[in-house]
């Protein structure tokens, strides 16, 4: 199944509450904020009330919010190798 | 006025006195000397020229194409620039010729990632990380193992440079081979800052909240900095 990732890439501040209810229903909170939603006619309307503020492609699979987390989440560095009074057991 | 002229004096005499002592000091790095080194190290256009393609990144490994990287200076000291080739479990040619000089320099320096962000230390180096490390103990000894940069004064291995992230994915950090070094360091303990209050209020409101902040962070003393040997990385 196909889905649009959306990203908001322009603020609504000063846009009329029309615009601002569209963005809401999306999803979409905050500036760089992305969403996936599942292509449809609807959604497809939804995007073109809002088309100037927004970042569209179309993609196979849909993340999660965790999911996109964790994509971004550098590795740690570092391994415990030994702990405190291991020695002594 | 006096002081002044005496000053002048004394800077004069000292400069003087430094002169020849200046004179023998010398940025030029005896310890390597140019015409030792073959011609074909010395010359980045006749090895370096892996094109990126080449460099297949191994999805499941970190340990990507490295380079010992030479900058190309007015000096005789130098640094080696190569890159080398994907397979996780090969060294390249010019990495295994170019790591037992690298080798033969210690001490070293390494630039090492804990959660993505770099230290720059050696060993004996204390480092105060920006946030309290969870579930480790005074006397836990981590052995870091994501690291970009390792040198010694004439040498540098260092790991290409950063994927930059697209709208599509986020950008990729790649380190250096796991297995040609080790960097270990011990926990020593929490500091913490002094304790801030921050005052929340309203205009023309007499109540006022105070929210207190005292964040710890974790203390780490490096124990070691160590290069591997070509042999070593190989056998195992």
């Amino acid at each position: 199944m196909a889905y649009f990732r959306i990203t908001l890439m322009r603020s609504a501040i000063g846009l009329p509450a029309q615009r601002k209810g569209v963005l809401a229903a999306l999803g979409l909170r905050k500036r760089m904020a992305t969403v996936y939603h599942p292509v449809t006619p609807d959604v497809a309307g939804q995007i073109m009330a809002v088309k100037e503020l927004l970042d569209v492609a179309e993609v196979e699979t849909a993340l999660t919010k965790a999911e996109m987390k964790d994509q971004r989440r550098p590795e740690r560095g570092y391994v415990v190798e030994r702990r405190a009074g291991a020695g002594l057991e | 006025m006096i002081c002044r002229r005496a000053f002048l004096e004394a800077r004069s005499a000292l400069s003087s006195s430094l002169r020849p002592q200046l004179r023998a000091i010398t940025t030029v790095s005896h310890t390597t000397d140019p015409s030792s080194i073959p011609e074909t190290l010395i010359n980045p256009g006749s090895i370096s020229k892996k094109s990126p393609k080449s460099a297949a990144i191994d999805p499941q490994s970190n340990s990507l194409p490295m380079a010992i990287t030479q900058q190309p200076s007015p000096l005789p000291a130098t640094h080696i620039s190569i890159e080398a080739p994907a397979t996780p479990s090969a060294l390249t040619k010019s990495v295994k010729e170019l790591l037992p000089l690298l080798r033969a320099q210690p001490p070293w320096y390494i630039t090492t990632h804990i959660h993505g962000r770099p230290y720059l230390i050696t060993a004996g180096d204390t480092i105060r990380l920006p946030f309290r490390m969870p579930d480790v103990q005074p006397g836990d000894i981590l052995r870091l193992n994501r690291a970009t940069h390792i040198g010694s004064r004439d040498f540098t291995l260092r790991a290409p440079a950063p994927i930059k992230g697209t709208r599509d994915g986020p950008g990729k950090t790649l380190y250096l081979d796991e297995r040609l070094f080790t960097c270990r360091a011990t926990v020593l303990g929490t500091e913490s800052e002094p304790m801030r209050i921050k005052e929340k209020t309203k205009r023309r409101q007499r109540h006022i909240r105070t929210v207190k902040s005292k964040h710890r962070f974790t203390v780490l003393r490096v124990m070691e900095v160590d290069v591997k040997d070509v042999g070593e990385v190989e056998g195992a």
